[in-house]
Parts: structure tokens; C-alpha cells; sequence
């Protein structure tokens, strides 16, 4: 069993996630059928944001993955160019 | 010593409730060392232990790649203590690769089933009844000894290194589909003929190269059980986790996705 702050770190990341999941989920499903005058509505953003969004963060986490590939990649080379 | 093994191990396969434990049954245990003169007696004692009480027939193949710190002398005093039929000793000139250590060590077992496993203490000897109990309940071709399943889990790892291991099991999972829940684990059992073949088509070196085996053995319909295991992490400083490994192992991952 995992113990002290990685239970806890462990916890937080499936609330996080079921917040993200049960906000997304109201956003894009239920949203629609609701009347647009409800109050509701207050609380998300434009739709269009749904889609933006994950959009810009998946577009965040590829350019982050190729900043660090291409960072250890040039360390390497420097590397084996020191030491030749 | 040897002797009171071999008569401690007869009963116990007259007794053995399955009944499916053939006498002919045997389990070489391939130990490829490197460095390893402190871990090699307890490692070593703890597999003749658990054979010993569960009774199967067993063989330990000691490869060691000329190791600086003596670890051949150590494992040849154990010859001399345990016997030559239990303890072979296969070394090598010089550090060549876990691949070729385990078919080198093939090539002197005479077990029919091949175990595979870290010799510092990582993996416990205990767990191997266990893969041979899965071994003969579902009639496998391979038994992986798994960290992300059941009560299996790792000891010694902090958050950041939890972290890494899981999302790179998630990848993996979801590129290659293996059916097996962990890939870069090294505490297996195999049939030898199946080892044999594997090894045989696998090209990568490494932890891919564990990896490979599995994939490669799903392409083949080989069958593969799993019993979860604890696997020990003793972090002696230098196997620490870098970015050079996680991009190794991302290329790894992707030329397996590619190729397989």
C-alpha cells in the first residue's frame, strides 16, 4: 500500500479527474438540452471553449514532450562530443 | 547437503496434491551476476530454501560477465557447499548483455522450464512456487511475475518514479496492447523451448528487450499467466531514473509499436 503523501497525491489526482470529468461531461451533454435562459448557464463557458481547450492542452503536452525529447537528445550529443 | 536435499525432495512429489507435477519437471534458475559477490550467497540460499519446501527439482546457472569485485570465487565456494548438480557456474570474459547471458545459460540447462530473474535482491525467491503453481493451473507458456496487478506493487520507489512507471505502463498499454500488465519486468518463468524461440527473434537490448519478449511472445499465441509480485528497489545511486532512460524508452516503445 502506498503511504503518507502518495495517498494523498494519489487521492487528489482521481478527485481532480472526476471534477474534470463530471464538469466536461454536464458542459457538452447536458448543457444542450437544458433551457437557455436557466442559471445554470452562469457557471460554463461558451461552448465553443469545450472544444478550444482540450485543444490547446493536448497541443501543450506534445509541444512540452518534444521540448524535453529534443533537450536530452542535444545533452546526449554533448556528451559523447566531450568526451571524444 | 546435497544429499539431504535429494531425499527431502522425493516425498515431496509423491505428496504433492495437484498430481499434475511430473517428476520430470525441472526449473533452471538463470542468474546472470555483475558485481554482485555481497547479494549472490542470500540469493542464492533463499532459491535453494524455496525450492527445497516446495519440493520441485531445480538447477541454478550462475553467469557472471568477469566480475571486478569477485563475485566468481563467491559463487564458486556456493558450488562446493550446495554441489555441482545445483549450483553450475557459466562465466563470461566480460559484460555482454542480459540476451546473450540467458542463451548462454540455455545452452547449459538442463531444466525443461527456464526461470529468469535479478540478482540483487530485487525479486524474492519466494514468489517462484508461485509462478510454477500459475504455471500448472492454466498450462502457460510463460508466467510474468507482474507489479501492476493484484497485490503486486514496488517497494523503495518514491512518488516521481511511481509516476513515470505508471504512464509509461499506461502508453505502453494502449500502443501495444500486450495482454499483459507488466512488460519491463525481468522475474519470469518460461518453457525452455519457448525462451529459445523468443530469444531468437527479439532484436532490442535492455528492458525493451523484456518488453520485446512479450510482444513478440502474443504474435507468436504463446500463452502468458501472472502473479503479482514485490519487487524491492535497493537504490544504490547510480540506477537513478534520467531523461536519457525515458527517451531510450520511448523509442523503444515506438519502434515496438512500429515493427510488431
Amino acid at each position: 500500500m502506498a503511504t503518507g503523501t502518495d495517498q494523498v497525491v494519489g487521492l487528489g489526482l482521481v478527485a481532480l479527474s472526476l471534477i474534470i470529468f463530471t464538469y466536461y461531461t454536464a458542459w457538452v451533454i447536458l448543457l444542450p438540452f437544458i433551457d437557455s435562459q436557466h442559471v445554470i448557464h452562469k457557471y460554463f463557458l461558451p461552448r465553443a471553449y469545450a472544444i478550444a481547450i482540450p485543444l490547446a492542452a493536448g497541443h501543450l503536452l506534445l509541444l512540452f514532450v518534444g521540448i524535453f525529447i529534443t533537450y536530452v537528445m542535444l545533452k546526449n550529443q554533448n556528451d559523447t562530443k566531450k568526451t571524444q | 547437503m546435497a544429499a539431504e536435499e535429494a531425499s527431502r525432495s522425493s516425498p515431496r512429489f509423491r505428496r504433492e496434491p495437484k498430481g499434475r507435477v511430473s517428476r520430470q519437471d525441472k526449473y533452471s534458475v538463470l542468474l546472470p551476476t555483475y558485481n554482485e559477490r555481497e547479494n549472490l550467497p542470500f540469493i542464492v540460499w533463499l532459491l535453494v530454501k524455496s525450492f527445497s519446501e516446495s519440493g520441485f527439482n531445480y538447477e541454478i546457472i550462475i553467469i557472471d560477465d568477469g566480475s571486478p569485485d569477485g563475485t566468481r570465487d563467491v559463487a564458486e565456494q556456493l558450488e562446493k557447499i550446495y554441489g555441482s548438480d545445483r549450483i553450475l557456474l557459466r562465466p563470461r570474459e566480460k559484460k555482454l548483455g542480459l540476451g546473450t547471458a540467458y542463451i548462454h545459460g540455455m545452452k547449459h540447462a538442463t531444466g525443461n522450464y527456464i526461470i529468469i530473474m535479478d540478482a540483487d535482491l530485487s525479486h524474492h525467491p519466494k514468489f517462484i512456487p508461485e509462478f510454477i503453481r500459475k504455471q500448472k493451473e492454466g498450462n502457460f507458456d510463460i508466467v510474468s511475475g507482474t507489479r501492476y496487478k493484484g497485490n503486486g506493487g514496488v517497494y523503495g520507489w518514491d512518488l516521481k518514479r511511481k509516476i513515470i512507471s505508471r504512464v509509461a505502463n499506461f502508453i505502453t498499454q494502449i500502443l501495444l496492447r500486450p495482454g499483459a500488465s507488466d512488460l519491463t519486468g525481468s522475474f519470469r518463468l518460461y518453457r525452455k523451448e519457448v525462451l529459445q524461440k523468443l530469444i531468437g527473434k527479439c532484436i532490442s537490448k535492455g528492458y525493451v528487450f523484456q518488453m520485446e519478449m512479450i510482444v513478440r511472445a502474443r504474435q507468436l499465441n504463446y500463452t502468458i499467466g501472472e502473479v503479482p509480485i514485490s519487487f524491492v528497489d535497493r537504490v544504490y545511486g547510480e540506477s537513478k531514473l534520467g531523461g536519457n532512460e525515458i527517451v531510450s524508452f520511448l523509442k523503444g516503445l515506438l519502434t515496438l509499436f512500429a515493427t510488431t
